[in-house]
């Protein structure tokens, strides 16, 4: 029997009081792993009365201080690192180097909220009437919680966490419960820096946990990565629920290439963001449009480099691309990609039924090109997050950006061209949150806020960068007059 | 021997290459070098954590671990001099390969050092 992993609560670990639960396989060798609680609303009640509880002492706690501990707190992952790395690899399927690329970033967000005490500076001026002055102060807003998928699990969590806790409130983490091994070790960690008991809680689980999260009234805020269809769930129950939300959701995103980009180093780009993390990312590039006679130069290189991608276990350095997270979503990306086949698509790389030699029972989809694909198709219209790229063809420029703002998605969008004129039009007028221009992986350093329009995102203020200081502050306006 | 396909496999590559120096001019006495591949290893782990860019991650093509084996039996100035010149080698192909500007100038710098 494999063990269970425990929530951190109130600066300990404790078993949840859950009776169901999730099995965490490696999706490559298919090893149990663990098991992950299905944790209950009394759990969830456990951590927010902790977190509720230590908020006042932290939020007065100087924020000096509060930062120092993301200083230390980086010392570790950075320590950790390969460690980190390999569980990631272990519980998700995707390769080391995608793993360090996930880690790294994470670490990038600790430094962001190491800038926490720059960036909560508010503003004033005297003299707004005579003798009067105003000034705005930030204040941490209370308890906040993240609910995090599976496909990032390091670095996810800690778009939110370190910002969060920086700014004075306290945290919950719910993170998915296919992949909560990560987390454990997030929260190894944690617990080594010995912040007070209740700043930072871990409650594993599925949807009783994250349902209670959203309708518990001492919770003040939620941020959330995951589908569209739950994103929408979730900006519904928080906002009727009286919460600030930020609901990050699905995507399909699509690159357009012009006649005059340089197809060869394109496509080498374009790999990475296609089947990189197998595609299960909501920036992997979705769909290529080739414009003009870019189109056939575009699938003969695609067909050419995406055979030659090596997919095999995450943890051997010389694999390129690794699983998908289980059998049930290879299934489901096989079943997409027969629709495609089925509505006359050309599959150009099939990547179904793919066996990879001593890792036979693996949940494995190759990498997958599907040329011909049309408008209000199944591939040109839903999110695969497999991988999983399809072709379209536009005869010019505008043809390509109207393709593009047909999707009901605005994650992401990219243009490969060696025009100026061209970048500057895509990046006016195409409609996503996160544009890239010679790049097939639009993320916004934590720094930025990570973007996302239409119904890939629900709310008004994003993660990362300034938009998360606005979230995890309160402002206020105070108007002083001294006779 | 396995390609060398991706940013990952040539850095564990190189890690491994220079532990492997660091062992082998011990055994010979050549504490120095010892002591110089040893720190090369070390730097090449942190470029390797630190420059590990997810946005530009790419395929590599055309560098094979099995063009750079080292003979490590010989410790005579003429096995030194082949292993050092495999090793430089090594650098000099694979820094092209590496399309983040400080993990191909930690290369760069690895090479030159094999290679004076």
């Amino acid at each position: 029997m494999s063990r269970t992993v425990k929530n951190y609560i109130d600066g300990e670990w404790v078993d949840s009081g859950a009776s169901d639960l999730f099995p965490v396989h490696d999706p490559a060798t298919c090893e149990l792993l663990a098991h992950c609680p299905d944790s209950t609303a009394e759990d969830v009640d456990a951590a927010v009365m902790s977190a509720r509880a230590a908020f006042e002492e932290w939020r007065s706690t100087p924020v000096l201080v509060r930062a120092q501990y993301m200083h230390h707190f980086k010392v570790m992952v950075e320590e950790n690192f390969e460690k980190v790395s390999q569980i990631v690899v272990r519980e998700h399927g995707k390769t080391m180097d995608e793993a360090r690329g996930e880690v790294r970033r994470a670490i990038e967000s600790i430094d962001f909220a190491m800038s926490v005490p720059v960036l909560m500076r508010s503003d004033g001026l005297e003299d707004i009437s005579s003798g009067i002055d105003e000034t705005t102060v930030r204040q941490p807003a209370g308890v906040f919680a993240a609910i995090t998928p599976f496909n990032f699990p390091f670095m996810v969590p800690l778009w939110f966490l370190p910002t969060a806790i920086t700014c004075g409130n306290t945290f919950i983490l719910k993170p998915s419960p296919q992949t909560p091994l990560a987390t454990e070790c997030l929260f190894e960690m944690l617990d080594e820096l010995d912040l007070p008991e209740g700043v930072v809680n871990l409650v594993n689980g599925g949807v009783p946990s994250a349902s209670a999260l959203m309708e518990h009234p001492d919770v003040t805020g939620v941020s959330f990565v995951g589908s569209s269809a739950v994103a929408q769930i979730i900006y519904e129950t928080c906002t009727r629920n009286g919460k600030r939300v930020q609901a990050q959701g699905g995507a399909k995103n699509y690159i357009a290439v012009m006649p005059d980009a340089d197809i060869e180093a394109s496509v080498k780009n374009i790999l990475g963001a296609a089947y990189g993390c197998a595609g299960q990312r909501c920036l992997a590039a979705a769909v290529a449009v080739g414009v003009g006679d870019a189109y056939d130069q575009l699938k003969d290189e695609l067909a050419k480099q995406v055979a030659e991608l090596k997919v095999g276990y995450g943890l051997e350095e010389t694999t390129q691309m690794g699983t998908v997270i289980s059998d049930a979503a290879k299934q489901r990306i096989e079943s997409m990609i027969g629709q495609s086949e089925g509505e006359g698509a050309d599959v150009v790389v099939d990547g179904r039924g793919l066996s990879v030699d001593g890792y036979e029972n693996g949940s494995w989809v190759g990498p997958t090109l599907i040329a011909d694909v049309q408008p209000h198709t199944v591939m040109a219209t839903e999110e695969v997050f497999g991988p999983v790229l399809s072709l379209m063809k536009a005869d010019d420029f505008d043809e390509a950006v109207d393709i593009i703002n047909q999707s009901r998605y605005g994650n992401a969008a990219s243009i490969f061209t060696s025009n100026g004129k061209y970048a500057r039009e895509f990046k006016y007028s195409v409609n996503a949150g996160n544009i890239g221009v010679n790049i097939g992986v639009a993320a916004p350093s934590a720094s930025f806020p990570f973007g996302g329009q239409k119904d890939s995102f629900f709310g008004d203020l994003h993660g990362q960068g300034m938009d998360s200081i606005e979230f995890y502050t309160e402002r206020k306006i105070v108007i002083e007059r001294w006779v | 021997m396995a390609s060398l396909n991706t940013f990952g496999a040539v850095f564990t590559f190189a890690i491994e290459l220079e532990r492997r120096l660091s062992a082998y001019y011990g055994s010979i006495g050549e504490t120095h070098l010892s002591r110089a591949a040893d720190k090369r290893r070390k730097k090449l782990e942190r470029v390797r954590r630190e420059n590990v860019v997810e946005i530009t991650l790419e395929p590599i093509a055309g560098l094979d671990a099995a063009d750079y084996a080292l003979e490590l039996n010989d410790g005579s100035a003429a096995g030194q001099a082949a292993a050092a010149g495999i090793a430089a080698r090594f650098y000099r192909e694979a820094a092209p390969k590496i399309n983040v500007r400080a993990a191909q100038r930690a290369l760069e710098r690895c090479g030159k050092e094999h290679a004076s």
